[in-house]
């Protein structure tokens, strides 16, 4: 739990910077338009580019390294893992052989050729998204979606997900210590015991800040939903932005595609 | 092609078993899936969400109270999916995928709702899961978990399963067919030198190591939740129809 309280946040996201600045709905249109070049590369080379522009934009702007490394280290594990196995079940032109354990292993070259792209494939897209997150708080990301058509029910549940995970979080922290103070956590049986407690406290305590939160946005002048005023018009750079962001992401692709097949 | 068979499926359940942190996570993560098969995944998991949104407002029309109770729920399932539970075949943590946990609260068709934004919120602050696998991912856990749980609860408490057994049956159940069904998206999306069906295989052999306790561990955990809750605010539990459900007194 320390580890994803440590991670699980959008407070770097709020820092002043060129691209924090930027219009939420301008970052998601260009990160959704690097993530579809992503997933329709044939080649590795674009999206291990993208990775390499993302990573050392986000560098760039400050996000400690070890929050990087944090947020890399699954998709890197997945990256690995998947370009193994790829290289020796996939494909039937034998690169590289040898045995190991008694068995018989060979790489193929069109294995190899699957496992890197789809091992980068996952790279670039995860690090399009650690950019979009370090850059642009959750609630303007879900703003965003809500003006480029995400339903309205769908973003209030978004929203308030977002705003009360913290809440808890903490509350589950605090149980979670109380617990382990008590020798809650000794020993299998008495550990998943105490998981279950702590669950149930966690969702006994959500209902009653519902009707806590309720009757606060009663207050408020809540009458079922949650109000989005009109959203700026989009100004004229942001159109620039998106313009230049779509022919430089065109053109890169083009490239790595004719050039690396 | 026999042996490379035998060869792929013992490195994948060496790769998962060596990557237990990867096994854990329960989302196909971002780039895995090609074009064609993330946008079927989304068009299978939209009516499912849209179906949950429509729910949520005719009841939050009866009840304004609703929507913020959805909201607070979600986020509980979401903390207690996040809580890590030991693995002892793979010698370190895991975490619970909730839905069934959820399901049974605020029914399946919310729970999709409730897990779609889990999983962006996953994908965008945890980098688990992805945008463009948004979709698979939701007709993993969010439709298939769901809709399992749900329909296990009710069975057993029909049977007469008291509520504590028909919780660990629904956590258990919702648990398997997620890791079953993101087995059925990778091979559909991995290449690989035998037939689909071999893929499948070898990607739901690889996660059982992990998955088979780690479904019963959830199973435990749901239990002991609404165990709990029954001993504390039985009320609760009546006033959201949990207590009856199935036709159980």
């Amino acid at each position: 739990m320390s580890l994803l309280s440590g991670i699980f946040s959008d407070l770097f996201a709020r820092q002043d910077n060129t691209l924090a600045r930027l219009d939420a709905r301008t970052k998601l249109i260009v990160a959704l338009a690097m993530l579809a070049a992503v997933i329709f590369s044939t080649t590795p080379v674009f999206p291990l580019g993208i990775l390499l522009v993302c990573v050392t934009a986000a560098a760039a702007l400050g996000v400690p390294a070890r929050l990087l490394a944090l947020r890399l280290a699954a998709p890197l594990g997945i990256a690995g893992m998947l370009l193994v196995l790829q290289s020796v079940m996939a494909g039937s032109t034998p690169l590289w052989s040898a045995a190991l354990l008694g068995v018989k292993i060979t790489v193929t070259r069109e294995g190899l050729h699957n496992g890197l792209l789809i091992a980068s494939r996952v790279l670039g897209g995860v690090s399009v998204m650690l950019l979009l997150s370090s850059v642009t708080p959750a609630h303007r990301i879900f703003g965003a979606m809500r003006a480029l058509g995400a339903p309205q029910g769908w973003v209030e549940i978004a929203m308030l997900m977002y705003r009360y995970t913290f809440v808890l979080l903490e509350l589950t922290g605090d149980v979670t210590s109380a617990q382990k103070v008590r020798l809650g956590y000794a020993g299998m049986r008495r550990g998943l015991a105490s998981a279950g407690t702590l669950g149930g406290t966690v969702l006994l305590r959500s209902m009653d800040q519902a009707v806590r939160t309720h009757e606060a946005m009663r207050v408020r002048g809540y009458s079922g939903e949650i109000p989005f005023g009109p959203m700026p018009k989009l100004a004229r750079r942001d159109g620039w932005i998106v313009a230049v962001a779509a022919l430089a992401l065109g053109t890169l692709f083009y490239a790595a595609e004719a050039l690396c097949p | 092609m026999k042996t490379r068979k035998l060869t792929g499926a013992l490195l994948l359940l060496l790769a998962v078993a060596a990557l237990p942190s990867t096994a854990g996570a329960m989302h196909i993560s971002e780039g895995i899936l090609p074009p064609q098969w993330a946008a079927l995944w989304f068009a299978v998991a939209i009516p499912f969400v849209a179906w949950g949104l429509r729910e949520m407002k005719i009841r939050s029309a009866r009840e304004p109270f609703f929507k913020p109770m959805v909201g607070l729920i979600g986020a509980a399932v979401f903390v207690i999916s996040c809580m890590p539970i030991p693995v002892l075949t793979a010698g370190t943590c895991s975490h619970p995928c909730g839905t069934g946990m959820a399901a049974i609260l605020i029914g399946p068709a919310l729970t999709v709702v409730v897990s779609s934004v889990a999983l962006l919120l996953q994908a965008l602050f945890l980098s688990h899961g992805g945008l463009t696998t948004l979709g698979g991912n939701i007709v993993s856990m969010g439709i298939v978990g769901a809709y399992t749980g749900w329909a296990v609860f009710h069975v057993t408490r029909r049977a007469g399963l008291p509520l504590w057994g028909a919780a660990f049956l629904a956590g258990l159940f919702s648990d398997w067919a997620t890791y079953a069904t993101t087995s059925v998206e990778l091979a559909s999306a991995l290449p690989g030198s035998g037939s689909f069906l071999h893929m499948a295989a070898a990607i739901g052999l690889s996660f059982m190591p992990t998955q088979l306790p780690l479904g019963i561990l959830e199973g435990v955990i749901t239990a002991g939740v609404y165990r709990f809750i029954s001993v504390r605010r039985p009320s609760l539990l009546e006033c959201l129809g949990v207590a009856t459900a199935g036709g159980a007194r």
